[in-house]
């Protein structure tokens, strides 16, 4: 809200305070100054009015003029040079005589320019700081006196402040409000307006042919209604101090009521409203509910339906009012307007938010009452209502005050004591001062009774329009406000021991980015909605349709993400796109993912890898393969306490979404807690995407509930110090069998052959054969044993029986041909 | 035998120095000392030399069995030398860049939200978690906001179906809807329902307003909020965590003010500034970091905590400005284009 200092000055004396001091005190009351205006000009000493007489050339310059300038009996006539183009003998003008410092420190001395005297300067609006840019000079219409002090011409100079007032404070959505916060902290008395109407004092006749009666039948959302009747009225331009006041706020002055009007909204916070009572038909106003297919024509000028349920003030006929909001073209007041009804009113913030949103219509008045107006102030915005009115526009109250609504009881205390307070603080405010902020404030201490240790125990009157203060904390705040929140004393944070350790998602993140960092990958953060048709390649329709918002604000975010890997791909592209080298990235981060028909956030970590990495390099490295993904699946799957070499894994299913079939593989199952993805991105959906190069990739994604932070501590396993033993054996099996399954049929015979007279330490696979001389759909697969005894060194001998006897078995009892 | 041991050495000093491998060495060797060897041959007609000349020639043969074994040591030294030497390839050039891939980075909001909970641990907060989709509940209602706040609209808020069920977010009312959380002051709530004060939290984690995307505006972005719970926290405990944190991060003459300000689940509330010098494209001397206050009783109420008991304060801001602020970043797009060469300039 723009607050003018000038307007400030009428309640408070603020006369030689800095207007930063002002500034620092509306922030440090809570209010931040977003912009702090200069209008009007400045103190302007020594420019007078000037007329110039005559406008010569300058001999030895053709752009300038040696003029003539009468300013005034007093200064008399000077002699000035002139740059400017846009006068002619005879206009009146702005003079700075010599002595004049200009804004800028913009000193007029006696001069000579190109070989001309010059005593003064004619001044542009720019010069004079009453305006950004001009062009020429100020010419001053309607030929002011000659001589007079130019500030007495131009409008007053102000400083408004444009504050935001929080929430809380609406009664701060006035001049007098903020008004009563200065008074308050620079220890200055507040003088409210001067109200001298009183209802008593209407002694005209009733004119009921205009107005006889007012009807509520809304009283949910109109819980008080007063209006009035002024006849006789002119409708005129507003006098100047008014005109000037509202200009300073943004406020383009229209005629004195509509000012009027304005002007005691932003005095007091409290809307009024002003109609013609001769456009309007009957005699009779309603505040009722619009009923269906009702229209009304704003004061903007637009048409608008109005739907049942939104509040109207109207006549016999039609809607002239969306209460709160705005008012009729049609009944609204105009350069012959002689009588009026005067409208002050209080319409529930609720219902006044509701039509405001639904017809997408807002307004200073509809801002204030959503915010909340205080209304037991509303009588008296009333009678300073009319008595601006009838001061400035003229006529007589014809009628009685109509106010219908009952009385809404107002009575609140609060019983609080310095000792509360203080301990709230942690530090100390003397009790006076609080009592003195208390007072400023107008909380009236109404009842003051000792206490023990806490210091006088004072119940306060809230006033009406602080509806925000309720219990004894929400005093604290107002101590600590006007105390000054800058005069907090210092102190160190006492810490007690750590009674917890991070959350187990927390070290999740932790592990899984430490150690793909030591990867060489770079993190990433892509943002969790997505357009619907990135992530239909990720999950089947209906999970799609169960993924997407309610509301989603642009297209190409409508869908809670449900894997983390379309937005790497999305990095990555922008990578290529740009010509910068990408290759390693990966990212932590929740996803949405379906669970036994039901939605579920997940934790998850994913990564990808591609093949075109944009880098060229003098000596080629390796490149990754599906064994890559796998490992570095196989770390993010540990940093969640899970095994996943253990862990039955398989190739993906069709549809294989986003994968590509054969050469990816998953494990887990999120219904059972977890589920992991890795392998080699479908060739196709990269290529739609514009993405150069295989992807290889891995997704790991668990509920939040299965992670469990650190495990349990792990025991030390005794290793034998004596040497192993090593045999090697190739297996001649069928394509389809998978070596995880020959693997563990080997350790199975391997581990029987040893039946514990030693140790069997490790099958492992360390050759993969397909081609010449193996049958056709055949492969082989070479394992090496290793053999270890806890005590001795083996023997050829006994090793050489188990691995016989491995043999044999192997021969016996499976499929697999050994291969000699 | 003085000239056949004589011409044995002379002829093996010839072939030992031309032999280059070691199969060539073992055959060599063989030749000279193994059982069908020139010098065991030597050796064993020793039987047959007179005992009264055996003392000599006996000096003889042990004289060129060392020298031998001499030869065949500096032989096989040799080949061992170019065996190694084969291993090498020509010198590298040392100027030559690797080609190994870069370290990885971690993301700059990684970075900040690692470093600030580094220092919350330090003065015993520990780092919590929730639920990105939450419930009204949780939002808005158990942070005293009321049902007909702005901040709960539609224009605001993203909200997911009437109908959406997700499995692992709790429910406090089977009516209310789901949502995406516009702050993590949800995770406190959660956090004081599970368990008994006292408290001493740190929430990170990722939020989102319905909001355009521009410079300073993302659909989602990350806060960090701080809870402490306990009995007989002050304003000026709250202080001065701030004023740590600060000091911390940037600098012993770092100085942080409290402005008044409004939220709906703190009584009194703050803004706060900051003030530093070195801060990258900064030119102002204060600059707002985020808001705090002390607990609202309504908030304790709510959750089961007697406000009679119980005090506490609260203090939240925005990771993405703070890494500007930190990183002088201009553009909070940056944060989530993962450009390579924006990722790589925090590691």
């Amino acid at each position: 809200m723009k607050i003018s200092r000038n307007w400030l000055q009428a309640y408070v004396d603020l006369a030689g305070i800095a207007d930063a001091d002002i500034s620092r005190a509306i922030t440090f009351l809570g209010f931040e100054v977003e912009q702090v205006i200069r209008t009007g000009a400045p103190q302007l000493d020594n420019v007078f009015v000037g007329e110039v007489l005559v406008r010569n050339k300058h001999p030895n310059a053709d752009k300038l003029s040696v003029c003539q300038v009468d300013v005034g009996p007093v200064h008399g006539v000077k002699t000035i040079v002139c740059g400017a183009q846009n006068y002619k003998a005879g206009d009146r003008v702005p003079v700075a005589l010599v002595g004049a410092v200009l804004p800028g420190n913009f000193v007029i001395k006696e001069s000579k320019i190109r070989g001309e005297a010059s005593s003064g300067m004619m001044c542009s609006a720019k010069e004079l700081a009453i305006a950004e840019d001009a062009a020429g000079l100020l010419i001053l219409d309607g030929r002011p006196e000659l001589g007079a002090p130019i500030n007495a011409i131009l409008p007053p100079g102000d400083v408004v402040f444009d504050i935001e007032i929080t929430p809380n404070r609406p009664d701060c959505l006035s001049h007098l409000g903020v008004a009563r916060e200065l008074s308050a902290w620079f220890k200055k008395d507040l003088a409210y307006p001067a109200v001298s109407f009183t209802p008593a004092a209407v002694s005209a006749a009733p004119r009921t042919d205009l107005l006889k009666s007012v009807r509520v039948e809304a009283t949910e959302d109109c819980p008080l209604y007063t209006a009035t009747v002024v006849t006789g009225v002119t409708i005129a331009p507003s006098p100047d101090w008014l005109q000037q006041r509202l200009a300073a706020v943004g406020l383009r002055p229209i005629n004195n009521v509509v000012d009027i009007g304005n002007y005691v909204m932003l005095e007091y916070g409290q809307p009024v409203h002003a109609f013609d009572a001769r456009k309007l038909a009957g005699a009779e106003i309603v505040v009722r509910h619009a009923v269906a297919d009702e229209k009304i024509t704003t004061l903007d000028a637009k048409e608008r339906a109005l739907t049942a349920g939104m509040l109207v003030i109207a006549d016999a006929q039609k809607p002239v009012v969306v209460a709160g909001i705005m008012g009729a073209e049609n009944a609204g007041v105009s350069a012959g307007t002689t009588d009026l009804i005067l409208e002050v009113a209080f319409f529930k913030r609720q219902s006044v938010r509701a039509t405001s949103k639904r017809l997408g219509l807002s307004s200073d008045s509809s801002y204030r009452y959503e915010r909340g107006v205080d209304v037991h102030s509303l009588d008296e915005a009333l009678h300073r209502f009319i008595d601006l009115i009838l001061a400035h526009a003229g006529g007589q109250v014809a009628g009685p005050i109509h106010r219908v609504g009952g009385d809404i009881p107002w009575q609140r205390e609060i019983t609080v004591t310095p000792g509360y307070i203080n301990q709230k603080l942690g530090f100390d405010i003397p009790a006076a001062d609080m009592k003195a902020a208390f007072e400023a404030l107008e909380l009236a201490i109404v009842r003051e009774a000792p206490t023990e240790n806490q210091g006088p125990s004072w119940t306060l009157a809230v006033p009406s329009w602080r509806d925000d203060l309720d219990r004894p904390i929400d005093l604290v705040e107002e101590v600590m406000r006007l105390h000054g929140t800058e005069k907090i004393p210092a102190a160190v944070v006492t810490a007690p021991g750590l009674v917890g350790n991070d959350d187990p998602i927390v070290l999740f993140n932790r592990q899984v980015a430490d150690a793909l960092v030591g990867q060489g990958f770079n993190e990433c953060v892509n943002y969790t909605l997505r357009a619907g048709k990135e992530i239909a390649a990720w999950a089947p329709a209906a999970v799609v349709a169960d993924l997407a918002l309610a509301n989603p604000f642009v297209e190409d975010q409508s869908h809670l993400r449900p894997t983390l890997v379309s937005g790497l791909l999305e990095s990555l592209k922008l990578n290529q796109s740009r010509g910068v080298a990408a290759s390693h990235l990966f990212e932590t981060g929740r996803v949405f993912v379906e669970r036994n028909g039901q939605l579920v956030e997940c934790v998850a970590a994913a990564f990808i890898i591609a093949e075109a990495s944009g880098e060229r390099t003098w000596r080629t490295r390796e490149p990754a393969d599906f064994y890559t993904a796998k490992r570095h699946t196989e770390t993010i799957a540990a940093a969640a306490g899970i095994e996943l070499g253990r862990q039955p894994t398989a190739l993906v299913a069709a549809p294989a979404l986003g994968w590509q079939e054969g050469q990816a593989a998953a494990a887990g199952d999120i219904k059972h807690g977890w589920t992991a993805t890795f392998g080699l991105l479908d060739l196709a959906h990269l290529k739609s995407l514009g993405i150069a190069g295989k992807v290889y990739a891995g997704f790991f994604a668990i509920l939040p509930e299965r992670l469990t932070g650190e495990g349990t501590r792990r025991r030390y396993q005794p290793f034998s110090l004596q040497p192993a033993a090593l045999r090697d054996l190739a297996l001649v099996v069928d394509n389809a069998v998978s070596a995880a399954e020959v693997q563990k049929t080997l350790a199975k015979i391997a581990r029987a052959a040893v039946n514990n007279a030693f140790a069997l330490e490790a099958v492992n696979v360390f050759d993969v054969y397909q081609g010449k001389g193996l049958p056709e759909g055949a492969k082989s697969l070479a394992f090496s044993l290793v053999f270890r005894s806890a005590e001795r060194t083996l023997t050829d001998d006994e090793v050489n029986a188990v691995f016989t006897k491995i043999q044999d078995e192997l021969v016996k009892t499976t499929p697999y041909q050994i291969r000699k | 035998m003085q000239d056949q041991l004589s011409a044995l050495l002379a002829k093996a000093g010839t072939e030992l120095s031309a032999l280059a491998t070691r199969p060539e060495f073992e055959a060599a060797k063989a030749r000279y000392v193994g059982p069908n060897g020139a010098l065991t041959a030597l050796m064993k007609q020793m039987g047959s030399v007179p005992k009264e000349q055996k003392p000599v020639v006996g000096k003889l043969v042990n004289e060129a069995k060392t020298q031998l074994q001499a030869q065949l040591d500096a032989a096989l030294g040799r080949i061992e030398a170019a065996e190694l030497a084969a291993q090498l390839g020509p010198a590298v050039d040392p100027t030559l860049p690797s080609p190994d891939r870069l370290p990885g980075t971690h993301h700059p909001l990684t970075l900040v939200r690692e470093e600030m909970t580094r220092i919350l641990r330090k003065v015993g907060f520990t780092v919590v978690e929730g639920p990105e989709v939450e419930t009204e509940y949780y939002c808005f209602d158990a942070l005293n906001t009321p049902a007909d706040h702005p901040a709960r609209d539609a224009q605001d808020t993203f909200y997911l179906p009437a109908a959406a069920r997700v499995g692992n977010v709790s429910k406090k009312n089977p009516d209310e809807k789901y949502l995406l959380r516009t702050h993590t002051s949800s995770v406190q709530i959660r956090t004081m329902l599970k368990g008994e004060p006292p408290i001493r939290i740190v929430s990170p984690g990722r939020v989102y307003r319905r909001d355009t995307t521009d410079a300073t505006h993302s659909a989602n972005f990350h806060q960090l909020e701080c809870l402490y719970v306990d009995k007989n926290v002050t304003v000026r405990d709250l202080k001065a965590l701030l004023d740590y944190i600060f000091a911390s991060l940037l600098g012993k003459d770092t100085k942080t003010r409290f402005r008044p300000h409004y939220f709906g689940y703190t009584e009194p509330s703050f803004e706060v500034d900051l003030s530093a010098r070195h801060l990258p494209k900064v030119n102002k001397e204060w600059i707002e970091i985020g808001g705090c206050g002390m607990v609202d009783p309504v908030v304790f109420k709510d959750v089961g905590y007697d406000p009679e008991v119980w005090s506490g304060y609260a203090f939240g801001m925005g990771l993405e400005r703070l890494a500007m602020l930190l990183y002088g970043i201009d553009d909070i797009r940056y944060f989530y284009q993962n450009d390579i060469r924006f990722l790589r300039q925090f590691a």
